[in-house]
C-alpha cells in the first residue's frame, strides 16, 4: 500500500492480443466465482465480489501456460479452459484449487499443439520463458506474453501489472483492482499482526537434497513479501534471474539470530538424513528451534502466491510464538 | 618380465629414458612420485588458503580435535570441510586403484570406471531406485550401485566378447552402455517433468559432506576391496601376459580375472554410491602412474591411488576456491571430467592400442540375391508408417484417423515433424554407414565421432550466453558447434592420418567433455537447463514448416552427392594397403567422407538431438537384411533410419498423450537394445 508505481505501468498494460479476441458488450456475470469470493473475503473486501461489471457474453476461452498467471485468473473468477502440467499445480501451487474441468495440455515446455488447436482457444497466455515456441502457439490462437520474472528483477511490480493486464483482457478491471488492493491489504494486515514477531530475520528456502537449498532473496517474489510485511530477509547474497541462490545449508549460518522457513514439497528423504547431521544440529536456527515448515507456495507465482506466502508465514510465526 | 608386461600392455611409447643410463628411474617411478609430490603440494596450499578463509589459524587445532559447538566456523571445519577432504582422498585413491586394476585385467590402457560404463551403470541404478523404488535404498545404497555396475559391465562384456574383449571393442561397448544409461536417465527427468524441482539427480558428483558418516561408510568397504587387490598382486601381474603364457604357468586365469574385476567394480560402485560419478580420475591416475614410470604392477598399484587421491584432493580444493568453501554449485565430479576429457584427447596419439582388423566381415552374413526386393519391402513399410504417423493419433476423444475439416490443421502440425524426423533419421543413417565403412568398425557412428556433441555444445553456449536466443540463433550456434567439433576431431585425426581408432576415441573424449558441461550447467539448477535437456533428448516439437523444409532440402542435396562416394566406400573396408594399391589418395578420400559425415550429422542433430543410435543401428539393420554392397546398403540404411525415426516420433507423440516423449529419446530407448542384440549376434 502506498508504494508509488510508475504511472507508465498502467499504460504498459496494453494488450498484445488481437483485439478481435476480446469479447464486447455487457451481460450477466459469469458464475463460478467461489474461489475468488472465498479468497477475497479473507481480506475483508467482500463487497468487491458483489460488484461484477462487464463480463463476457460468451466467456473467453483461455489457455494459460503459466501457473502464476493461471492462479491470478482463478482469483479474478475466470477459469482457463486448459493449463499445463496438472501435477505441478497439485504439488507446488495448491491454492487456489484447480477446477477439475480444466484440461491438461501437457508439459509447460511442450504443450501439445494438436490438442491445443482442438480446444479452440481465443487466447493463449504465455511468458517470455516460452518465447521459443511462441511462433508455434501463434498458429493456434493469439498469444499474450506476460513476463513476471524478467531481468529487471521486480516480480511483485510485474505481478501487479500482470493482474491489471489480465483483468482488462477478461473484462474484470474492478476485480483486478480488488485483487491488488486485497493483496496489499493482506500484507499490511499481516505486518500489523506480526508486530514484534517480525524482529528476527528469516531465511526462506526450498530443500534440493539434505545438503543443499534454494534460498530466496533479491529479485524473488518472497523478497517483495518480506519487504511489505516488515520482515528482514536473512539472505542478502546474490540471487539469479529467478530470485534464488543454490547454497549448502551451512551457507545459512551467516546470521546468528535468523529463523528458517522451508517450503514443501520436500525431496525424498531430505528431512530424515538432515536431522542426524551435526552441521544441521549446530545451525543457529536449529539450536534456537526457530524452524517453520510451510505448505507449498509457488515460488515463481504472482499475487495469489505472494499473499498465500504472507499468510502461511504469519500463521507459522504466530504458532511458533504461541508454542513457546 | 616387467619389460615384457609393459610391452604387452602396449605402453612402450610411454616409458621414459628407456635403455640407457637412467638406472634409478628403472627401479623407482620417479616421474610419478614427482607428480604426486607436486599435486600434493598444490592441494595442500589450496587447502590452507581455503581453511584460512573459514577459520583463524589459532583455532585450527581446536576445530580438529574438539570443535566448539557454539562456534559455527569450527563446526563447519570439523564436520564439513575435513570430512570432505577425507572423502576426496578416499574416492580419488579408490578410483585410481580401480582404474589400474581394470587396465591390467582387461589389458587395455584406456580402461577406466567411465570408459567401460561401470560408473554410468551404478549411477543409473541409484537414480532409478531413488525415483521408482526408494525402499530399495534402505537395504543399502552400495547394493543398488553394485547391481547397476555389474549389469553395465556384463553388458559391455556381452557386447565385446566375440572380439575377445579387445581394447577398442570394450571401449566402444562401454560408450554405448554409458550413452544408453544416460538416455534412460534423461527419460526419467523428462517424464517426471518436475521443472521446478532440482535437477540434482543429474548433478551428482558433489563431494560436499555434513558429517563423518560417509567417510566411515567408505573406509571399511574400500579397505576390504583394496586388501583383496593387495592379496592378488602376483596373479594380477601374470594376467598382463597373454592367455597362453599365463596358463602355461598353471594359473586359474578365469578366477583371478573375475576376482580382480569384482574388486575394481566394487570400488567404483562404493564411490558412486557415496558421492556420485567422479569423471576421469580413475583413467587419469592410472595412466599418469604409468607415464610416470611405474612399470611393475606393484608400483602402479601404489602410485595410481596416491596420484588419484592427490588429484581429486587438488581438484576439489580448487573447486572450493572457485565457489567458496563447501560450495556445491560446481560438482567436483563434473569438473574433473571437464579436465579429464582434454587429458584423454592428449593421450590418444601417444598410446598404442593395437590395430583393429576390419570388422565388417561378410562371410557369415546373409547376402540377398535381389537387393531391390529387400529395398522395396523396407520402402513399403516406411510408406505405411508414414500414413499412420500423419493420420492416426489420439485427440481429446481418443484415437482417431484425421479426416475432413480436421485433416488440414492436424497435418499442418504433423507434416513438419514427420518430415523432419524422416530426413534426420535418413541423414544419420547415411552418416553412420559412411563412418562404419570408413573405419571398418561396426561401432562407429556420428554419435561416437563427437560431432553431435559439438552441435549440442554450440546450442548450449547460445542458450546460456545470450539473453533470448530464438530458434534461428540456436540453429546457427549448433551448426558452428558441429563444425568446430569436426575441426577438433580432424586436427587430432590428422596426426594419425585419419586412422579410424584415433578418430573414434577422440569422439568419445569430446562426448565426455560435453556430458561434463551438461552436468555442470544442470547442477546450477537454472531453469534454462530444462530447455536444453528437452532439446538434447531429441524433441521434434519445435520443428515448423520452415525448419522442416530446410532439413529436408539439406538432406536431399547431400543424398544427391552421396553416390559419388559409394565406390570408395566399397573399397575402404578392404584396408588401407589394398586401397592405396588401387591408386586412391587415401587422405583425400577420408577427408571428403568425413566432411560429408559432419554435414549430415550437423543437419540431423539440430532436429533429433545428439543422443540417438540411428547412425549406429540403421547400417546394421541393412547389413542384416543382406544388403552388402555400399550402394544398396546405403539405400537400405537410409530407408531404415527414416523408418525408425518416423516411428519414434509417432510413438513419442502418442504414447502418453497429451504429453510427449522426445523422438530422439524414443529412438534411443528402442534402438539401444536392438543395437546391442545385433552386435551380440555375430
Amino acid at each position: 500500500m502506498g508504494r508509488s508505481r510508475p504511472s507508465s505501468a498502467d499504460r504498459h498494460a496494453t494488450l498484445e492480443t488481437d483485439q478481435k479476441a476480446r469479447p464486447g458488450g455487457t451481460a450477466k456475470p459469469a458464475r463460478g466465482c467461489i474461489t475468488r469470493r472465498g479468497a477475497l473475503a479473507l481480506f475483508a473486501l467482500p463487497l468487491a465480489a458483489f460488484m461484477p461489471r462487464a463480463a463476457a457474453a460468451k466467456p473467453l476461452r483461455i489457455v494459460c501456460l503459466d501457473d502464476g498467471l493461471a492462479e491470478t485468473l482463478l482469483m479474478l473468477g475466470v477459469t482457463p479452459i486448459a493449463v499445463a502440467d496438472h501435477e505441478v499445480w497439485e504439488k507446488w501451487v495448491v491454492e487456489p484449487p484447480l477446477p477439475p474441468e480444466v484440461a491438461d495440455v501437457g508439459t509447460i515446455l511442450e504443450p501439445n499443439l494438436e490438442f491445443l488447436q482442438q480446444l479452440r482457444p481465443d487466447v493463449i497466455l504465455s511468458t517470455p520463458y516460452l518465447d521459443g515456441i511462441k511462433p508455434l502457439l501463434e498458429r493456434v490462437a493469439p498469444v499474450t506474453t506476460i513476463g513476471i520474472y524478467t531481468p529487471d528483477g521486480q516480480p511483485y511490480r510485474r505481478a501487479i501489472e500482470a493482474t491489471r493486464q489480465l483483468a482488462t483482457l477478461v473484462g474484470k478491471e474492478s476485480e483486478g483492482g480488488a485483487l491488488i488492493a486485497a493483496t496489499e491489504a493482506c500484507f499490511s494486515d499481516v505486518g500489523q499482526r506480526l508486530g514484534p514477531l517480525s524482529a528476527r530475520p528469516i531465511y526462506a528456502v526450498s530443500f534440493l537434497d539434505p545438503r543443499n537449498v534454494r534460498v530466496y532473496g533479491e529479485k524473488s517474489l518472497f523478497q517483495a513479501v518480506f519487504d511489505r510485511i516488515g520482515i528482514r530477509n536473512a539472505w542478502t547474497g546474490e540471487t539469479n534471474y529467478w530470485g534464488f541462490a543454490t547454497v549448502g545449508i551451512d551457507g545459512l549460518a551467516t546470521s546468528s539470530d535468523a529463523r528458517l522457513a522451508y517450503l514443501e514439497p520436500l525431496p525424498e528423504g531430505a528431512v530424515g538424513t538432515l536431522t542426524e547431521s551435526p552441521v544441521w544440529k549446530a545451525m543457529p536456527f536449529v539450536r534456537n528451534r526457530s524452524i517453520m515448515r510451510l505448505a507449498p507456495t509457488l515460488m515463481f507465482g504472482a499475487l495469489p502466491s505472494a499473499s498465500r506466502f504472507a499468510r502461511l508465514l504469519a500463521a507459522a510465526l504466530t504458532a511458533e510464538h504461541a508454542g513457546g | 618380465m616387467a619389460e615384457q608386461q609393459a610391452i604387452l600392455s602396449g605402453d612402450t611409447s610411454l616409458i621414459p629414458g628407456r635403455g640407457s643410463k637412467a638406472r634409478l628411474s628403472d627401479r623407482y617411478p620417479l616421474g610419478a612420485i614427482l607428480l604426486c609430490v607436486v599435486l600434493l603440494g598444490v592441494a595442500a596450499a589450496a587447502t590452507l588458503s581455503n581453511l584460512v578463509v573459514q577459520l583463524p589459524p589459532a583455532l585450527w587445532l581446536d576445530a580438529l580435535a574438539s570443535p566448539d559447538i557454539d562456534d559455527m566456523r569450527q563446526v563447519l571445519v570439523h564436520y564439513a570441510f575435513l570430512p570432505r577432504l577425507a572423502v576426496s582422498l578416499l574416492c580419488g585413491a579408490a578410483l585410481g586403484l580401480a582404474g589400474t586394476v581394470l587396465q591390467q585385467v582387461l589389458r587395455n590402457p584406456l580402461a577406466s570406471p567411465e570408459t567401460v560404463g561401470v560408473s554410468a551403470g551404478a549411477h543409473l541404478a541409484l537414480a532409478l531406485a531413488t525415483l521408482l523404488a526408494p525402499s530399495l535404498l534402505a537395504y543399502g545404497r552400495e547394493w543398488v550401485a553394485l547391481a547397476g555396475a555389474f549389469t553395465a559391465l556384463a553388458a559391455v562384456f556381452a557386447l565385446s566378447w566375440h572380439k575377445g574383449l579387445s581394447p577398442l571393442s570394450v571401449l566402444l561397448a562401454g560408450l554405448v552402455v554409458s550413452l544408453y544409461a544416460g538416455a534412460i536417465g534423461a527419460a526419467l527427468v523428462v517424464l517426471r517433468h518436475e521443472w521446478l524441482a532440482s535437477l540434482f539427480i543429474w548433478g551428482a558428483g558433489s563431494l560436499g559432506q555434513q558429517d563423518w558418516s560417509t567417510t566411515l561408510w567408505l573406509l571399511p568397504r574400500l579397505g576390504a576391496a583394496a586388501l583383496l587387490i593387495g592379496l592378488m598382486v602376483r596373479p594380477l601381474t601374470l594376467l598382463g601376459l597373454d592367455d597362453e603364457g599365463a596358463r602355461s604357468l598353471g594359473i586359474p586365469l578365469g578366477a583371478y580375472r573375475f576376482a580382480g574385476l569384482a574388486a575394481a567394480v566394487a570400488l567404483i560402485a562404493f564411490v558412486v554410491a557415496a558421492v556420485g560419478v567422479i569423471g576421469f580420475v580413475g583413467l587419469a591416475a592410472a595412466t599418469l602412474a604409468r607415464i610416470g614410470g611405474a612399470r611393475r604392477l606393484g608400483q602402479q598399484l601404489v602410485m595410481a591411488p596416491l596420484i588419484g587421491g592427490a588429484l581429486l584432493w587438488a581438484a576439489d580444493q580448487g573447486v572450493q576456491i572457485a565457489t567458496g568453501p563447501q560450495g556445491d554449485l560446481l560438482p567436483t565430479g563434473a569438473m574433473t571430467a571437464l579436465l579429464g576429457a582434454p587429458l584423454l584427447l592428449w593421450l590418444l596419439p601417444r598410446l598404442a592400442l593395437g590395430l583393429e582388423t576390419p570388422a565388417l566381415g561378410s562371410e557369415r552374413l546373409p547376402r540377398a540375391r535381389r537387393s531391390a526386393l529387400v529395398l522395396a519391402v523396407i520402402g513399403g513399410v516406411l510408406l505405411v508408417l508414414l500414413g499412420l504417423a500423419l493420420l492416426y493419433a489420439p485427440g481429446p476423444h481418443g484415437w482417431t484417423f484425421a479426416s475432413g475439416d480436421q485433416l488440414q490443421p492436424l497435418l499442418s502440425w504433423r507434416l513438419p515433424r514427420v518430415s523432419a524426423a524422416l530426413a534426420a533419421g535418413a541423414m544419420l543413417a547415411l552418416a553412420g554407414l559412411m563412418m562404419q565403412r570408413l573405419t571398418g568398425n561396426p561401432m562407429a557412428s556420428p554419435e561416437v565421432l563427437g560431432i553431435s556433441a559439438g552441435a549440442a555444445l554450440g546450442m548450449m553456449v547460445a542458450l546460456f550466453s545470450l539473453a533470448d536466443a530464438g530458434r534461428p540463433t540456436q540453429t546457427a550456434a549448433a551448426t558452428i558447434g558441429a563444425f568446430a567439433a569436426l575441426l577438433v576431431t580432424l586436427a587430432i585425426g590428422r596426426r594419425a592420418a585419419y586412422a579410424p581408432e584415433r578418430l573414434l576415441l577422440a569422439g568419445i573424449a569430446l562426448t565426455a567433455l560435453f556430458d561434463a558441461l551438461i552436468l555442470v550447467l544442470t547442477a546450477t539448477g537454472d531453469p534454462r537447463a530444462m530447455l536444453l535437456l528437452n532439446w538434447l533428448t531429441g524433441s521434434t516439437y519445435g520443428v515448423d514448416a520452415n525448419s522442416a523444409l530446410l532439413t529436408s532440402t539439406i538432406a536431399f542435396c547431400l543424398f544427391l552427392a552421396a553416390p559419388l562416394l559409394m565406390r570408395w566406400l566399397d573399397m575402404l573396408p578392404l584396408g588401407s594397403a589394398a586401397v592405396q594399391s588401387l591408386g586412391i589418395n587415401l587422405r583425400a578420400t577420408r577427408l571428403l567422407v568425413l566432411l560429408m559425415v559432419a554435414a549430415l550429422t550437423a543437419a540431423s542433430t539440430l532436429v533429433v538431438g545428439p543422443l540417438t543410435f540411428i547412425g549406429l543401428m540403421a547400417p546394421h539393420l541393412a547389413r542384416r537384411l543382406g544388403l552388402s554392397r555400399a550402394l544398396p546398403q546405403a539405400v537400405g540404411a537410409v530407408l531404415a533410419g527414416a523408418l525408425i525415426m518416423v516411428c519414434a516420433d509417432w510413438v513419442g507423440r502418442t504414447a502418453i498423450f497429451p504429453r510427449q516423449i522426445p523422438a530422439g529419446l524414443v529412438a534411443t530407448l528402442i534402438g539401444g537394445p536392438v543395437l546391442m542384440w545385433l552386435l551380440r549376434r555375430r
